[in-house]
C-alpha cells in the first residue's frame, strides 16, 4: 500500500509537468502538439543511455548507443536538454503557415513516425522490446528511503518547474504567447517574431516533457515504443482541455482527475470485469478519457477553471 | 533485381488500389466539409471487423465487403450529422474539431477492442490461386480488389460529372454559399457525400483485411497515414488526385519494402505526407486558390 502511494506521487509529478509543458504549447501558445510525447520519450531515452553502462559490459543483451554511466543529476539535465532539442524539431513542422488542424496532424504523423522508425531499428535503441535494467539513484540504500528520497527529488522538480513555468505563462512572454495564439497576424504586425515565439515554446515546452519522462523511466527502470504511443499525449491534452487550456491551476487540476482519478481508477474497478477479458479495465480508461475530450470540447470548451481574461488599468 | 523491382510495382499497384479507395473517400469528406476526419480510420476498422462477423458466419467476402460499406456509409452519416456539423456551427476551433476526431477514434478503437478482444484476427484462406502477367504476381484476391477499385473509381467518376447529383456536389464543396443561393439543399449534398465516402471507409477496410494476411485493433489508425498522404500527394478534396496519390504511395512503399526494411514502406508514406504538407501542401497538381484554403 504504501508503495502504491509512491508510485501515484511520482505518477501525479511526472504527469504534471508533461501537462504544464503541453499546456504552454497548446492551451497558451496555440500550438496543437500531437507529438508531444516525443519529447518525453527523448527525456526518457537520453536518461536510459546515460546512466547505463557501455553495452558490452551487460553482456550485449540489449543493444544502444552510448552507454555512458553517467551520475543521476547530469542524465536528468540531458534528458531535459534532449526533450528541449527534439521539441525544436519537432516544431519545425508547425512553423510552416498552414491551418491548425493540418499542423495538428502533421504533428500526430512526426509521433507516429518516431515510434515507427524507435521500433525498427534495433541497434539505435533496442528497438521494440526496449531498454532495461535502467539504474535508480539511491539504488545502494535502504529500499524505503529510496523510494521517498525519489519522490521528495520528483517534488522539488515539480517545485522549481512551476516557478519557471510562470516566468512563461504569466507576465510579458505569457501575455505575448496569448496574442500569438487569439491573433498571429496582429502580433506580428505590433513587431513580436512569431517564428522565435513559437521555437521558444516548443523548446520550454520540450524541456518539461524531457525532465517528465527522465524522472519517470528512472523511477519504472524501462522503457520502450509501446510506453509512449501516440494515444498517451491524448491523455495529456484531456488533462489539459478538462482542466482549462491556457490556465496552470486548472490543468493541475486535470492532470490529477485524469492521470490519477481517471486512468488509475480502472484499476480498482471490480476484478470481475477482467476475468471477461484481460486488460479490459484498461481499455475502458481510454474509452471515458475519449467521451470526456469530447464532451468538455462540447459542452465547455474552457475547462473546469476557465482562463482568466488579462485586465489591464484603468476602468473601461 | 529488375525482377525484384517489377514484382514489388505489381504489389505497389495492389496495395495501392486499397489506399486510393480509402484516400477517395477521405478527399470526397474534405472537400464536401472541410474537416479532417481522423475517425475514418478506426471506422475502417469497424468494417474490417463487421467484414469478418459477417465471414465467420458464411457469408461471401465480396458480399460482406458491400454490406460493410453500406453500414459504415450510414454511420459516416450520422457521425458528421450529429456530431461534426453541430461543432462546426457552434464555431468550434480546427484544431479542436481535429482533436474530437481523433479522440472519437481512440474511444471507437477500444470499443472494437472491448468486444472483438485485442488478438489477431484473419479472414482465412481466401485464395490459393496467383496469377503471373507481364512480370507482376499477383493473387487472384489482389486482381479482384484491383477491379473493384477500378470499377467504383468509374463510378464515382461518372456520378460526378454526368449526374445533377455529381453536379450538386462539385457545386457544394466548391462555393457551399453560392451552392445554396442556386436552390441546392446543401445538407442533403453533405449527407449523401458522408454516405458515399463512408461507404467507401468501410469498403477498403474489408479490402484491406482481404489483402493483409491478419489484422488488429490498429488495422485502420496504420493506414490511415498511407491514405492521407495519398490524398494529400493529389491534392485533399480531389478524388481524382487522390486515385493517382493512392497508387504513387503503393509502389513508393512496396519498392522501399523490397529494398529496404519491409517496415520502411509506412515510414516513406510519413515521410511523404510531412514533404508534402511543408512543400506543396495544396498536392502535386495544386491550383494556387487551393493553396489560400489550406494556409493559416
Amino acid at each position: 500500500m504504501e508503495y502504491y502511494v509512491v508510485v501515484l506521487l511520482v505518477y501525479l509529478g511526472t504527469d504534471l509537468l508533461a501537462a504544464w509543458g503541453l499546456n504552454l504549447e497548446f492551451g497558451v501558445s496555440g500550438i496543437a502538439n500531437l507529438a508531444f510525447i516525443v519529447t518525453i520519450a527523448a527525456g526518457a531515452y537520453a536518461y536510459a543511455i546515460c546512466t547505463l553502462g557501455p553495452p558490452a559490459a551487460m553482456g550485449n543483451f540489449q543493444q544502444y548507443v552510448g552507454g555512458f554511466t553517467l551520475p543521476f543529476p547530469v542524465a536528468v539535465a540531458a534528458g531535459t536538454l534532449t526533450g528541449a532539442v527534439v521539441g525544436v524539431l519537432i516544431g519545425i513542422t508547425g512553423l510552416k503557415r498552414l491551418r491548425p488542424d493540418y499542423q495538428a496532424v502533421a504533428m500526430l504523423v512526426v509521433s507516429l513516425m518516431a515510434a515507427t522508425i524507435v521500433s525498427a531499428d534495433t541497434g539505435f535503441l533496442n528497438g521494440n522490446a526496449g531498454l532495461g535494467l535502467i539504474p535508480a539513484p539511491f539504488s545502494d540504500q535502504d529500499p524505503e528511503f529510496q523510494r521517498w528520497a525519489y519522490v521528495a527529488i520528483v517534488a522539488v522538480c515539480c517545485i522549481a518547474g512551476y516557478l519557471v513555468l510562470r516566468r512563461f505563462t504569466d507576465g510579458p512572454i505569457g501575455r505575448t504567447l496569448r496574442a500569438m495564439r487569439d491573433d498571429e497576424y496582429a502580433a506580428a504586425a505590433i513587431g513580436k517574431d512569431i517564428v522565435a515565439m513559437r521555437l521558444m515554446v516548443q523548446a520550454v515546452g520540450g524541456a518539461f516533457g524531457g525532465l517528465s519522462g527522465a524522472l519517470l523511466v528512472a523511477f519504472i527502470g524501462g522503457w520502450s515504443p509501446g510506453a509512449w504511443n501516440y494515444i498517451e499525449t491524448l491523455a495529456l491534452l484531456t488533462a489539459v482541455i478538462v482542466g482549462g487550456m491556457g490556465n496552470n491551476r486548472g490543468v493541475t487540476i486535470g492532470t490529477f482527475l485524469i492521470a490519477i482519478l481517471i486512468l488509475q481508477g480502472v484499476q480498482f474497478l471490480p476484478q470481475s470485469i477482467n476475468t471477461i477479458r484481460i486488460g479490459l479495465r484498461e481499455d475502458l480508461g481510454w474509452i471515458v478519457l475519449g467521451v470526456l475530450t469530447i464532451v468538455f470540447i462540447w459542452t465547455r470548451p474552457q475547462g473546469v477553471v476557465a482562463e482568466k481574461r488579462p485586465r489591464y488599468g484603468g476602468s473601461p | 533485381m529488375l525482377v525484384q523491382a517489377v514484382e514489388a510495382i505489381g504489389f505497389g499497384i495492389a496495395t495501392g488500389a486499397v489506399i486510393a479507395l480509402g484516400a477517395v473517400g477521405f478527399s470526397v469528406q474534405f472537400g464536401m466539409s472541410n474537416i479532417l476526419n481522423i475517425t475514418y480510420g478506426s471506422l475502417m476498422t469497424l468494417g474490417a471487423y463487421m467484414g469478418l462477423y459477417l465471414i465467420d458466419r458464411g457469408i461471401n467476402a465480396w458480399v460482406a465487403l458491400l454490406i460493410a460499406g453500406m453500414v459504415i456509409g450510414v454511420v459516416s452519416v450520422g457521425f458528421h450529422r450529429w456530431l461534426l456539423a453541430p461543432l462546426v456551427r457552434k464555431g468550434t476551433r480546427a484544431f479542436a474539431i481535429v482533436i474530437v476526431t481523433v479522440s472519437a477514434g481512440v474511444v471507437l478503437q477500444y470499443v472494437i477492442v472491448a468486444f472483438a478482444g485485442p488478438d489477431a484476427k484473419s479472414y482465412g484462406e481466401q485464395s490459393g490461386q496467383t496469377f503471373r502477367f507481364a512480370g507482376f504476381l499477383l493473387t487472384a484476391s489482389q486482381v479482384a480488389i484491383i477491379v473493384l477499385t477500378l470499377v467504383l473509381m468509374l463510378g464515382l467518376h461518372l456520378l460526378l460529372t454526368r449526374t445533377t447529383l455529381g453536379r450538386a456536389m462539385r457545386a457544394t464543396a466548391s462555393n457551399r454559399i453560392l451552392a445554396q443561393s442556386c436552390g441546392i439543399n446543401t445538407d442533403l449534398i453533405s449527407d449523401t457525400a458522408w454516405l458515399l465516402s463512408g461507404a467507401l471507409c468501410g469498403a477498403a477496410g474489408v479490402a484491406l483485411a482481404i489483402t493483409t494476411v491478419s489484422f488488429d485493433f490498429t488495422l485502420g489508425p496504420i493506414f490511415l497515414i498511407p491514405m492521407i498522404a495519398a490524398a494529400v500527394l493529389g491534392g485533399i478534396g480531389q478524388p481524382y488526385g487522390a486515385m493517382v496519390g493512392g497508387l504513387v504511395v503503393g509502389i513508393a512503399g512496396e519498392l522501399a519494402a523490397s529494398f529496404a526494411n519491409p517496415e520502411y514502406s509506412e515510414v516513406v508514406a510519413f515521410a511523404i505526407l510531412i514533404l508534402m504538407l511543408l512543400l506543396r501542401p495544396s498536392g502535386l497538381f495544386g491550383s494556387a486558390s487551393a493553396t489560400r484554403r489550406l494556409a493559416a
